[in-house]
């Protein structure tokens, strides 16, 4: 997660605003790694990230002719991504609801190892402990997205922000076993 | 922390691994087609307004058609009864 990669140019963002298939391919190329890496850190799961960043950029084609202020595109995009994600995990809960698995298909987790690295394995596990919501926060600051404007993201307070960011780390770093540390 | 940050960074960049090429064309083209298939929030709005006029209408004609044939036979039956009561009252007179 970069948080120091350049911003969409304002003038991009208003061509695709007008509808320019080029300019809003650019735009998804700009940041399509961005948000595949904050679909993965919410979400978990290796198989889902394409289609969930997918439907992220797809509604950001439909909707960025609306966004009033172009310079506020990457926290509007990261927005975007946030509500998508927590939306896909509730729907998977109710469709669980609708259509119990039996336990063993209940959530599968990715295998151990299947990512390659010992590093993302322990920090995948940690995620894993943690709420969505938490996920999220974490993620979205991990983007560079600062307090002020996560606190508007999630319509709350910079104060309130602080606090659950700094439960969430807490949460994470006791679930986070570092390899050849222990 | 170095730790984390790095698993942070491969995190990212396995999640980007798992864009297949040409993902962007394929967004795009994607978003395009939906909208041309997608019906208007007017249009909904329009279609689900007379569907519930239409049900409404029926089961207000239903519920009237009914009533009023309960209600006729039951004045019936009332005027019956007065007629025959009259009838009995002038035999014994």
């Amino acid at each position: 997660m970069e948080s120091s990669q350049p911003t969409a140019p304002v003038e991009l963002i208003l061509r695709a605003q007008r509808g320019e298939p080029d300019a809003q391919r650019e735009l998804i190329v700009a940041y399509q790694h961005r948000v595949a890496g904050f679909v993965y850190a919410i979400i978990g799961r290796s198989d889902s990230i394409e289609d969930i960043a997918q439907l992220i950029f797809i509604k950001m084609v439909r909707a960025i002719d609306r966004l009033q202020a172009p310079a506020q595109f990457e926290s509007w995009l990261f927005r975007l991504a946030r509500n998508t994600c927590i939306d896909h995990l509730r729907r998977q809960k109710l469709r669980r609801i609708f259509t119990p698995f039996a336990p063993e298909h209940e959530n599968v987790p990715e295998p151990s190892g299947a990512v390659g690295s010992e590093e993302l394995d322990a920090l995948r596990h940690a995620l894993d402990q943690l709420r969505p919501q938490d996920r999220a926060l974490l993620a979205l600051v991990q983007e560079g997205r600062s307090h002020a404007e996560i606190a508007v993201t999630l319509r709350s307070s910079v104060a309130a922000v602080k606090a659950r960011l700094h439960r969430a780390r807490e949460h994470l770093r006791e679930h986070y076993q570092f390899p050849h540390e222990n | 922390m170095k730790t984390e940050n790095r698993a942070w960074e491969k995190l990212q960049r396995h999640a980007s691994a798992q864009l297949r090429p040409g993902f962007a064309d394929r967004v795009v083209r994607a978003a395009r087609v939906g909208a041309e298939a997608v019906p208007s929030l007017f249009s909904i709005f329009a279609l689900s307004a007379a569907t519930a006029a239409l049900c409404l209408l029926a089961v207000t004609l239903f519920n009237t058609s009914y009533r009023d044939t309960d209600e006729s036979d039951f004045n019936l039956a009332g005027w019956q009864q007065i007629a025959a009561d009259s009838e009995e009252f002038a035999v014994n007179l």
